[in-house]
């Protein structure tokens, strides 16, 4: 019995950080919809009603954005502060990409919905597996300790990887979470290893704030002995987030997973992942280590330009709608780079760089879960149609929904009047004040490329004659609020961008 | 570069200790039998938990056994014994482009030794044991507790993701 109670009496030491638990908020309800879920839909014998999980998800989603928007508010009159012994950070960044994430979320809840109806799927745990992911994105987004953003960023690939093997009736699905889960596991590795040379190298995993990589490195005396140890370490989680990004060289995985993952899920992983991995990006290497930019700005640089131009081309080769958007997804996350590169310059071109990444984040998001949500119209029961003579004819079929994928595709080809163009316009300028003249034009021309692909989406549509044999696409109500969401969301953006710009550059300027 | 007086002994059963660890990694990827990798694995496995013996840590090569051994690789053999996987020697393990991967290997092989040599072939052991730092089990707990108590609820998240991602692909429709 002594031997037992000695070691508890000595725990009275222990003193926890406190938990500011208002700010945890967006997180809780998160966690708190996915477990409510899981153990009703496992408590009750038949299941809930169809529909009802999908609306929980949905007004979870809503929920942690309606808070996100509080504590924005909160942040814009108190500033930004740090959660729980500073291992987490409540600032503009974190916010402006934790609603991306929530919007994604909201957008792929109500496709999976009629998705999961019409391919006769009944598996609650789906939605359980989008909030979890959306959390572990939120935690990636504002976390301040590279091991607590190492551990979002497990909680978002865990999700999904199962998620895109998740249509077990079909072989390409679970082929894509089998590659999706191995590359993943692997990239994973990567920055983990990165994570330990940094730690190495400075004594620390905290990011910034006292006793934070970010003040170890203003000290250069110690960081010089081992310079080359965090060079390699920053390299290493370059690596890793590059791979969820999907950034050239590290995106061979993008095109297969992309194309044989269920459409919905397609669609969230192109946005909320980007999203996240955007933001550890910001987070861990382009805010908190400014001191060796000089080191890492050139990787950006050369990821950006390789993303661009061969995201871009490859993509005009392409016959598979999905793979056609995988394609064109890689070379958004060239243009964000773009961004990120303008960002690592610091000072005030830099803030501009963050919050044209910020934009470009939030837009993209948007617009790809409006996509694809009308590809998995499209897709048909069996989420097999997805080749570019699928699309053929559309316009005279459903003329709604082809003028809604028109919308996006223009907007994504970055056409004035979308948001798309907006996002592009700002990462350009971004670059071009931060004196990346190449990168910029680079840029310019792989927008050029890249809009060819969505004219030929939308030749197809609108000017080539369908086959009339094919089986009609119908438009069940959730799918279509979240297309016509996206479709408002795009067009209100388009035309009156300012007030969006205004929160992405107040957002860049309240950092923690 | 390690040759304090009282650490021989240590540094000889770190040498000895490593170069299993290098043998029985060499045959994890090269053995022909699925069943003999996951074996040859628990090898490196045991060997990284002397390696923490070594260093006085024996919280963490307690939880290395635990974890690695007594877990991850005893899945390993159920899961490939229960998904029919061929049991026996198998031909086509490898992929057909490995010999890409192996300059790609060395060169990271070569960059990471490198650096680590770089950084810390400064640093010694201390002379005299009692001078060892001593980080005790506690130290660790109060650590888990304290500054890194996010990073402890975060797993719980990992965790979870894991029990509902198995669900989903292990139920019946």
């Amino acid at each position: 019995m002594h031997l037992l109670l000695s070691p508890m009496q000595q725990t009275d030491k222990l003193i926890s950080p406190s938990v500011n638990w208002g700010s945890l908020t967006p997180l809780l309800v998160l966690l708190g919809a996915g477990l409510v879920l899981l153990v009703g839909a496992a408590l009750s014998a038949r299941g809930w009603a169809k529909g009802l999980y999908a609306t929980l998800t949905a007004a979870a989603a809503v929920a942690a954005g309606v808070l996100q928007f509080v504590l924005w508010n909160s942040t814009v009159h108190h500033g930004p502060k740090s959660l729980v012994g500073e291992a987490l950070v409540v600032d503009g960044p974190s916010l402006f990409i934790g609603i991306s994430i929530c919007a994604a979320l909201l957008l792929a809840a109500l496709v999976t919905d009629d998705y999961l109806r019409r391919e006769d799927i009944d598996s609650p745990e789906v939605y359980g597996l989008y909030l979890m992911a959306a959390l572990g994105g939120l935690v990636m987004a504002a976390s301040n300790d590279l091991i607590v953003l190492f551990l979002g960023l497990e909680v978002l690939s865990i999700a999904l990887y199962v998620l895109a093997a998740s249509h077990r009736k079909r072989i390409e699905s679970q082929e894509a979470g089998l590659k999706y889960f191995i590359l993943g596991g692997f990239s994973s590795a990567f920055f983990l290893y990165g994570v330990a040379l940094v730690y190495g190298a400075t004594g620390t995993t905290r990011l910034r704030g006292p006793e934070s990589i970010k003040t170890a490195l203003a000290l250069t005396v110690e960081t010089d002995k081992h310079r080359a140890l965090l060079v390699v370490g920053v390299a290493l989680l370059l690596v890793g987030l590059a791979f969820k990004v999907a950034a050239v060289p590290f995106h061979s995985w993008t095109p297969d997973v992309y194309q044989g993952a269920p459409t919905p899920v397609t669609g969230f992983m192109a946005s909320a992942a980007k999203a996240a991995a955007f933001g550890a990006l910001l987070r861990s290497v382009v805010l908190s280590m400014p001191e060796l930019r000089d080191d890492w700005r050139p990787a950006i640089w050369v990821l950006a330009i390789l993303t661009l131009v061969i995201g871009s081309t490859l993509a005009v080769v392409q016959t598979n709608v999905k793979r056609m958007l995988a394609y064109s997804s890689i070379s958004h996350a060239g243009f964000i780079l773009v961004g990120i590169e303008a960002a690592a310059h610091g000072g005030e071109s830099g803030d501009r760089g963050i919050a044209s990444v910020l934009f470009y984040v939030l837009t993209y998001a948007v617009l790809v879960s409006g996509t694809f949500a009308v590809s998995t119209l499209v897709g048909r029961s069996g989420d097999g149609a997805h080749g570019l003579d699928s699309y053929r004819g559309l316009g005279r079929q459903r003329p709604v929904l082809a003028l809604a994928l028109a919308v996006f595709l223009l907007a994504q080809a970055g056409v004035p009047l979308t948001s798309g163009f907006v996002a592009k316009f700002s990462v350009i300028t971004a670059a071009a004040d931060a004196s990346s003249y190449a990168i910029a034009i680079i840029a310019m021309l792989a927008a050029v490329i890249g809009a060819f692909l969505y004219l030929r989406i939308i030749v197809s549509m609108f000017l080539e004659d369908g086959d009339a044999e094919g089986e009609r696409v119908s438009i069940p109500f959730g799918t279509g609020a979240a297309i016509g969401i996206s479709v408002a969301f795009t067009l209100v953006v388009g035309f009156f961008p300012g007030w969006l710009l205004e929160l992405a550059r107040d957002a860049a300027t309240r950092l923690y | 570069m390690l040759a304090a007086s009282g650490l021989v002994a240590q540094n000889i059963a770190f040498g000895i200790v490593a170069l299993i660890m290098i043998v029985g990694a060499l045959r994890v990827v090269t053995t022909k039998n699925v069943v003999h990798a996951a074996l040859w694995l628990v090898l490196v496995l045991a060997g990284a938990a002397a390696q923490y013996l070594i260093l006085s840590a024996e919280f963490v090569a307690i939880t290395q056994v635990l974890v690695y051994i007594g877990a991850v690789t005893v899945l390993f053999l159920f899961g490939t014994m229960l998904t029919r996987a061929q049991l026996g020697r198998a031909t086509d393990l490898n992929n057909k482009n490995w010999a890409l991967g192996i300059p790609v290997a060395l060169l990271l092989l070569g960059t990471l030794v490198y650096v680590l040599i770089d950084s810390f072939h400064a640093e010694k052991l201390v002379d005299d044991p009692k001078d060892v730092p001593n980080v005790t089990t506690q130290q660790i707990s109060d650590s888990i507790f304290r500054p890194y108590l996010v990073p402890f609820w975060a797993l719980s998240f990992v965790l979870l993701a894991a029990l509902i991602g198995a669900i989903v692909l292990a139920r019946k429709d």
